[in-house]
């Protein structure tokens, strides 16, 4: 699992336009996160270490340089939303997010990095087989709650959660709107964030994708979420749609 | 149908919360009515903190999850109710608010006199509940700040591990 720390004077991190996302400019352009656990990978991702501007001045000194780590956006479907150009991920640091359909807790770490230490992640995954994963992955990071549990059942798992700011739902069943009204109904703040990935394959096989979209977005207006913003996670992923909206409870 | 107590279920402990003033049915879905229960001023006034029964530790924690999970009524919470809430007479009903209805009906099983309502009969004890959620941590004076955070994150790791401890499908019990 361990890879290479590689050390890059020529790189140059900015802040991405969503708060705690970062782009690392050098010989080609990466997204990435600030490494809550420095020195760690999670899932063999790569690391890069930057020297601290004011550190610079006066010789090499690695422990005061910043860590971040590649988001591959092949791999995480928020990663390919946020380079798609997705106008809101409505989480930043200090936010609460719930995480619906965690797996192993491979992008889950990258949304732990981007809430930052004050920040908490609700991640809940109902494989045992990954749910081992995504125990030993939060071992490491504080900021996330594991919860191996069925999204199906949000009051089973009432007494973990608090209230949150967003619900992130990558659950790839027929229900998914469904299961995200139900946890939104229980957790969610009013006005807060959705943001749902949608594999037109898992609600349908037979329609047509943008049929399937649409009839999802629907869904979701009926569970009391106001539809933002709808992109498409293409070239990463095929037919797969990220729908984004506000939560509703009044009117 | 109104309620007059309210049961929260939180990782340091049951709370039970009075309610002294509560929206009607119809009224509930308007704006002024939700934006009060956003705010921690407003909904202060609406609920009235009567008791709370901290778990004794980790462990005890993690049995009474196991039960309410299930909608188990654990000794402990009966206990909890019947110091709680006051005796209810055959003239006299008194309506509890809870998050399940499995949970409700293993209490209606053991006090007769109680009616329950839950967030899905009730749209109401639904927000009510959403309120406590949100606000618990201040309108139980006696937490330190941050101290739900740091036994969710406890509990959290010790319900996970148990189930993946316990796990029927063990298909990943690969032998090399």
């Amino acid at each position: 699992m361990e890879r290479q720390l590689t050390v890059h004077r020529k790189v140059i991190i900015e802040p991405h336009r969503h708060a705690g996302v970062f782009v690392a400019r050098g010989k080609e352009d990466l997204l990435v996160t600030k490494n809550l656990t420095p020195g760690e990978s999670v899932y063999g991702e790569k690391r890069i270490s930057v020297p601290n501007p004011n550190a610079a001045t006066n010789g090499d000194a690695p422990a005061t340089s910043t860590e971040y780590r590649v988001w591959n956006p092949f791999r995480s479907k928020l990663a390919a939303g946020i380079l798609g150009g997705i106008d809101d991920i409505y989480m930043r640091p200090g936010s609460k997010v719930l995480y619906l359909g965690a797996a192993s807790g491979t992008s889950v770490s990258h949304v732990a990095d981007i809430v930052g230490p004050e920040g908490t992640v609700f991640a809940v995954e109902f494989s045992h087989r990954s749910g081992r994963d995504l125990i030993n992955m939060a071992t490491h990071r504080t900021n996330v709650i594991p919860i191996v549990e069925d999204a199906r059942h949000p009051l089973k798992y009432r007494m973990l959660v608090g209230m949150v700011d967003c619900i992130f739902a990558d659950v790839a069943q027929p229900d998914q709107a469904r299961i995200v009204g139900l946890n939104a109904h229980l957790f969610l703040k009013v006005g807060g964030g959705v943001l749902v990935s949608i594999k037109a394959n898992c609600i349908d096989s037979t329609a047509a994708p943008e049929a399937v979209f649409a009839m999802e977005v629907n869904k979701l207006r009926e569970q009391r979420i106001k539809p933002k913003e709808q992109l498409t996670l293409e070239p990463f992923e095929r037919d797969h749609a990220m729908v984004c909206g506000i939560y509703q409870r009044a009117g | 149908m109104s309620v007059d107590y309210l049961l929260h279920e939180n990782p340091v402990g049951y709370a039970v919360f009075k309610v002294v003033l509560q929206a009607d049915t119809i009224g509930n879905r308007l704006k002024e009515v939700q934006m009060a229960a956003q705010d921690l001023d407003k909904f202060g006034k609406m609920v009235d903190l009567v008791g709370l029964a901290p778990f004794e530790g980790t462990s005890h924690a993690l049995q009474e999850i196991n039960d309410v999970s299930e909608g188990i009524l654990s000794d402990f919470l009966r206990a909890t109710l019947e110091t709680n809430l006051p005796k209810a007479g055959k003239k006299k009903t008194i309506t509890l608010g809870l998050s399940e209805k499995n949970l409700a009906g293993s209490i209606k099983a053991v006090f007769p006199n109680l009616s329950c309502e839950t967030s899905e009969t009730s749209e109401v004890v639904a927000d009510l509940l959403r309120g406590l959620r949100q606000h618990a941590q201040k309108l139980i004076k006696k937490l330190q700040p941050g101290d739900i955070d740091r036994s969710v994150l406890g509990l959290g790791h010790a319900y996970s591990r148990a189930k993946v401890k316990f796990s029927v499908q063990k298909n990943d019990n690969h032998i090399i």
